[in-house]
């Protein structure tokens, strides 16, 4: 297990904290974090490793004259080594930079609860029960098709908790488990090799499903093995998950954060009260969601999370705030401070960003589409332009819908566009809502997207 | 420290059976800025000290890691991964092996001109806020700049049960210019990575205004710039992209790990899958360049390895475990990004070997196509797949450069891309990155100007 229990984090960031004034700082903070992970690891077809990572950390932010300085630690046994951090914070302040725009640590709020965010089931899990889930995962695979190679995936579980105290008299502990299964595939025939497909499956709780996870990520690639070039034209899409994650991960999530705005580097800059989706969408950041991926008590400055509409129907409603963005424009921090456990300063990051699910099957959504085309991932949107939200990327795996089935997978297929324009042609939502990192969102077909084949 | 490596092999050993064992520890120290625009978002210095043990036992990795040095710890430590081992082997069909590697003691000692650990944070702060001031104060049409900086220095030491010990000292320097401009409704984006083992001196050449000014251009210039056609045309492709080209649309397919998986490249070795005029290396022993190193985390020396040689296959990068697949020596391409993760085949500098073509020579004949000169991210499939999104190109209007194009991205198949390479610049330039698999590696790449008979240019709607 973690080596500090909650009386003992909370009291490792309340002495950095007092510390950390005594020795100069006008305002302080202290974020601990801790975290075990355990890992059952498949390659190329068995399973061959087991590991676990223990990592924990404390990070100080000192203020001293509107300046702040950070600084980090895992040393966390040695009382000089925590000094040291604190003088390092200290030095860091001294040395930076005054900001005229820095006013003050948040102050202190009650915490909400939050649900299904901790199974102490998956603490309890050793190498030897994980092992026996990715067997059942692997098998799974291995019968649905011959002609499949499970090439890599896995069963992880993590433990992790964070613990926050500030000049301001925030202090707050909070802890959460993890639970995942995963696998990437190929399939081979006759000297052709499938684009690699992925299945997983994630949650809070103990409550997954290895054999789903298996059988879908070799029923994808099979279907994936015969494929036909598709000629240029606009088309109707329709975006899984993954690829819509893929796409708004560096456009539409950056978009929203009050830090873009604020900086003149969002398309949606003066756009509150206007209309920049189509009506079907209506999206919230949820810090509090059920058994959500990314929610905790509070944000990474001890701020409580809370659940904020970001696009009604259509309009653009908030933006998302940690406390320095919002009190640039004398608002409150929408509980969106992320860190990167003990390594970073806070940054403005969305907690789940959840759309609203329509009340269509994905059986249905499909039925309704003429012509157009399945996307399970792209490639490449990483290169997309954030600011303009202009994007190019390969559409891999992907499947033509001619008549409301899938008629074939395609090969070497572009799709273009923006992604700002594309909200706009969303014509309908399906039902089958799932968590993928940040996201939260069903199927989504999309009007008038542009395909670039041959 | 050795003593402490030392008693925790010999628990590995000696208590377990296994038949491998290695512990890699690490004393490091960092420091990081952030500048957005003109502010100094935080000035943060840590501490990262750790080590991870990794085991073969019946034939299975365990792999742990902790947050500490202290000797009962990592006893802990070896004896978890041993007990994880055992637990992964049960259903385990071919049992892993490792190919032999020459026992190695070594102490490397890294003498840089200017140690960052040695300058002050003002000092790096000055260097940042200039590159951020150049950016700003280029154009009234830049309207933001975010610069990030990173060093990172210390010591790593390695030791294995086959009679190897290293200690080596570790020094990266690393900084990141993106730019954003906007006219209208358009917004541009431009980013530039600066990455060096040699050490502070790195700023000596590349210096804030260099770098500020070149970023702010591309941002100002890309305003101008139309949407490409889409559609197949023939294409110059510069350094910059040549080499990330290189690296992602060839050179993970050669990780001799990926390789395994089934990427396009499982059959191809010895055979033939480039023009003649392809010839490819990843080499970790270029001096000061950011994807070098003397010895890689199982204890290889790094070297230059030859991919592809006159268009056929002729090697690929491994670990010891692949090495022993193919029957091959190991290459130094395990890398892992600190002790948190466990060595994986990674890419060090990889390039494509220059040739004969001046740039006047590779464009003139070309009546319509595309000047793709700096790229913005690149990725690849196993199946050889491969997108590469760009962020400085031009239209080739009968053999000369014309008018800027912006959001160009082009796609294809890696081999049948490489086959069309009808033509090879005589020049050269490595330019450094950040490659992710699941890890972080500093990593260079580079090459020629090259051009593509025909390629595949994804347009913007």
């Amino acid at each position: 297990m973690v080596a500090l229990n909650q009386e003992e984090t909370l009291s490792l960031a309340e002495k950095a904290v007092t510390l950390t004034l005594r020795k100069g700082a006008e305002a302080a903070e202290a974020f601990v974090y801790q975290g075990l992970t355990s890992t059952v690891s498949i390659e190329r077809g068995q399973i061959a490793k087991s590991s676990r990572i223990i990592d924990s950390g404390l990070g100080i932010r000192a203020i001293v004259n509107r300046t702040v300085g950070f600084s980090y630690t895992n040393i966390l046994r040695s009382k000089s080594g925590i000094e040291e951090t604190v003088l390092k914070a200290l030095s860091s302040a001294k040395a930076s930079r005054p900001d005229e725009d820095w006013h003050d640590l948040p102050a202190k709020k009650p915490f909400p609860s939050v649900e299904n965010t901790y199974d102490n089931e998956i603490v309890k899990l050793h190498s030897e029960d994980l092992v026996k889930v990715a067997s059942a995962m692997l098998n799974a695979a291995e019968e649905t098709d011959k002609r499949v190679f499970p090439i890599e995936g896995g069963v992880g579980t993590s433990y992790s908790s964070i613990a926050v105290a500030n000049s301001n008299g925030i202090e707050g502990f909070d802890h959460g488990t993890v639970v995942e299964c995963s696998l990437a595939t190929i399939a081979q025939e006759e000297g052709r090799v499938t684009p690699v497909c992925f299945e997983f499956n994630v949650e809070r709780r103990y409550d997954i499903n290895p054999e789903w996870v298996g059988k879908e990520a070799a029923r994808l690639a099979v279907s994936a093995l015969k494929t036909k070039r598709m000629k240029t034209k606009n088309t109707s899409v329709i975006f899984t998950q993954f690829a819509l994650q893929q796409l708004l991960n560096f456009t539409l999530i950056n978009a929203v954060k009050a830090d873009y705005v604020q900086r003149d580097q969002s398309a949606f800059k003066d756009k509150i009260g206007e209309k920049v989706a189509s009506e079907k969408v209506t999206i919230y950041d949820d810090g509090l969601l059920n058994g959500g991926l990314r929610t905790w008590k509070f944000d990474g400055e001890g701020v409580p999370h809370q659940r904020t509409l970001i696009i009604e129907k259509g309009v653009l409603r908030n933006l998302i705030y940690d406390s320095y963005t919002a009190k640039k424009e004398e608002k409150e921090s929408t509980g969106n401070a992320s860190r990167a456990g003990y390594l970073s300063t806070p940054n403005v990051e969305a907690t789940n960003f959840h759309f609203v699910s329509g009340n269509k099957s994905p059986e249905e959504l499909l039925r309704d589409v003429d012509e157009g085309l399945l996307v399970y991932y792209l490639q490449g949107a990483h290169s997309s332009n954030p600011a303009s939200g202009e994007f190019s990327v390969v559409a891999t795996p992907a499947w033509k819908i001619e008549n409301g089935t899938l008629a074939y997978a395609t090969k070497g297929t572009m799709l273009a566009g923006n992604i700002f324009q594309l909200l706009t042609n969303i014509s309908a939502l399906a039902n089958n809502e799932r968590k993928i990192g940040q996201l939260v969102a069903p199927w989504v077909l999309v009007e008038n997207v542009k395909v670039v084949g041959k | 420290m050795k003593d402490v490596l030392a008693k925790v092999v010999d628990t590995a050993a000696q208590k377990f059976g296994a038949e491998y064992v290695e512990i890699r520890a690490q004393k490091l120290f960092k420091t990081m800025l952030t500048i957005k625009e003109e502010r100094v978002e935080a000035a943060k210095q840590g501490i990262e000290n750790g080590a991870a043990s990794r085991v073969l036992v019946n034939g299975a990795w365990g792999f742990a890691s902790v947050g500490t040095l202290d000797a009962e710890t990592l006893t802990n430590a070896v004896s978890d991964a041993c007990e994880m081992a055992k637990a992964a082997s049960q259903r385990l069909k071919t049992p892993i092996k490792i190919v032999e590697a020459k026992a190695v003691e070594d102490k490397v000692l890294i003498k840089p001109r200017k140690d960052p650990s040695e300058i002050s944070i003002d000092d790096k702060l000055n260097t940042t806020l200039t590159m951020s001031s150049t950016v700003l104060h280029y154009d009234d049409h830049i309207k933001g700049c975010t610069v990030d900086y990173l060093d990172s220095t210390g010591t790593t030491y390695f030791m294995n049960n086959g009679g190897t010990y290293i200690e080596q000292d570790e020094l990266y320097i690393w900084s990141r210019i993106l730019a954003t401009a906007k006219q209208a409704s358009v917004f541009t984006f431009s980013r530039e990575e600066i990455g060096s083992t040699a050490g502070y001196e790195i700023f000596d050449v590349e210096t804030p205004e260099i770098v500020g000014e070149r970023v702010a251009k591309r941002s100002v210039e890309q305003l101008k710039a139309k949407s490409p056609k889409g559609g197949t045309f023939p294409t110059v492709l510069g350094p910059n992209v040549v080499g990330v080209f290189v690296h992602e649309a060839f050179g993970h397919l050669a990780e001799a790990d990926l390789t395994l998986s089934g990427s396009i490249l499982s059959d191809k070795l010895g055979k033939k899958v480039a023009s003649d005029l392809v010839t490819f290396y990843d080499d970790g022993t270029k001096e000061g360049a950011f994807g070098s190193f003397k010895y890689d985390a199982e204890g290889v020396p790094a070297q230059k390895t030859l991919l592809v040689k006159d268009g056929v296959v002729v090697g690929l990068m491994h670990n010891r475990e692949t090495a022993q697949k193919f029957n091959a020596k190991p290459t130094g391409n395990a890398r892992a990004e600190n002790f948190r993760f466990e060595p994986i085949i990674r890419m060090r500098n990889t390039f494509m070997e220059p040739k004969d073509y001046s740039f006047e020579e590779l464009v003139e004949d070309i009546k319509f196509g595309y000047y793709l000169k700096s790229f913005r991210g690149g990725q690849a499939n196993l199946n050889g797949t491969f997108q590469v999104g760009i962020q400085e190109a031009y239209e080739i209007v009968n053999g000369e450069i014309g008018a800027p194009v912006r959001n160009a991205s082009i796609s294809g198949n890696t081999l049948e891309t490489l086959l069309k390479v009808d033509a090879v610049g005589k020049d050269f330039e490595l330019w450094p990155g950040r490659c992710g698999k699941g890890q972080i590696a500093f990593v260079c790449d580079g090459g020629p100007h090259t051009r593509v008979e025909e390629v595949l240019v994804g347009g913007s709607a």
